[in-house]
């Protein structure tokens, strides 16, 4: 691999990337607004994270379930995210020591 | 706040990017420059097993675009939030659009603070994080994913994404959508090509919840 090839790779990449990254906010605004595009964007913004939090949960296994589980719980009762995160991470290393 | 718990995984994977982009046959400028320009783990990993000679120019943007075509929603998802902004401020922000960083802007909007700072402020310090251990990595090494996991390092950044729906769930109407997008998410890791699950999550998820207010009304 020559350092032009290497460069033209980076490149290509970055544009591609900032397209995607350009790309949403540019083209809903060729929708015109309506409350039902706005109820739209507002489920799509939970779907999104609920189909990132989903697959890796599963793939993670038994300590991914756990550490997910004990942080949520955690956030449902101290309304802190650091915490939360923090207990769930917690919970998932005793998990894997213990039973994994 | 909560952007500062995901650093220290950002740090990780930045530096197993570099060790593997070195093993990989990168310069370590090459795997340096990638981060700060591309800014996309996931798409960097993957071309890494895509890099050589003659250059497989397809594979390697159809597998970019694939991986990264997850921010096409997270930027659609702040028209509200961006509205009346000037475009290079717009625009500017989205250089540094991730998942992390959109998470954290769209659960302060949820608190009622409009305010990009999130996304921009989350993601320079993302890319500082990331692009300084790419550079680590691709100089010294030794660590591997098995060390992470140890750590359970990899797992913060899925807690985070659960804590922050936690703080975006506003009752019962997310139900339904929640449920189709989680669904739809597993379905294609099953029976897609890797990488489209959020895509295909986030967009089911999104029509489920506009069908049902559909049929509701009518």
């Amino acid at each position: 691999m020559s350092t032009v090839d290497a460069l033209l790779i980076v490149f290509a990449m970055t544009l591609v990337t900032y397209g995607t990254r350009a790309g949403g906010i540019f083209l809903v605004g060729f929708v015109p607004m309506s409350a039902r595009l706005e109820a739209f964007l507002r489920y799509l913004a939970g779907s999104v994270l609920v189909a990132i939090v989903v697959p890796a949960t599963v793939r993670g296994g038994g300590a991914a379930y756990v550490a997910v589980a004990v942080a949520i719980a955690g956030m449902l009762l101290l309304r802190k995210a650091l915490p939360a995160i923090a207990l769930g991470i917690l919970a998932a290393a005793l998990w894997r020591t213990y039973m994994g | 706040m909560a952007i500062l718990a995901v650093l220290p995984p950002v740090f990780v994977f930045g530096v197993a990017f570099g060790i593997a982009a070195r093993g990989h046959g990168l310069e370590g400028w090459v795997a340096a420059l990638m981060s700060a320009l591309v800014f996309a783990g996931a798409s960097q990993f993957a071309v890494l097993d895509l890099w050589t000679k003659p250059i497989p120019w397809l594979p390697l943007l159809v597998a970019t675009f694939a991986i990264n075509a997850r921010h096409i929603l997270l930027g659609a998802s702040l028209r509200a939030l961006c509205h009346g902004l000037p475009a290079w401020k717009v625009y500017g922000s989205m250089t540094l659009l991730s998942d992390l960083n959109w998470a954290a802007l769209v659960a302060a909007e949820r608190r009622g603070e409009r305010d990009l700072g999130y996304l921009v402020g989350g993601g320079a310090l993302m890319w500082a994080t990331w692009v300084t251990a790419t550079i680590i990595g691709a100089v010294a090494g030794g660590l591997t994913l098995d060390d992470v996991k140890n750590y359970a390092l990899d797992l913060v950044l899925v807690t985070f994404f659960a804590t922050t729906l936690v703080g975006l769930r506003r009752g019962r109407v997310d139900d339904l959508p929640w449920l189709v997008a989680g669904l739809a998410a597993m379905a294609a890791v099953w029976f897609l090509p890797p990488n489209w699950h959020v895509l295909a999550g986030g967009l089911a998820g999104g029509i489920a919840g506009l069908v049902r207010d559909e049929l509701r009304r009518s």
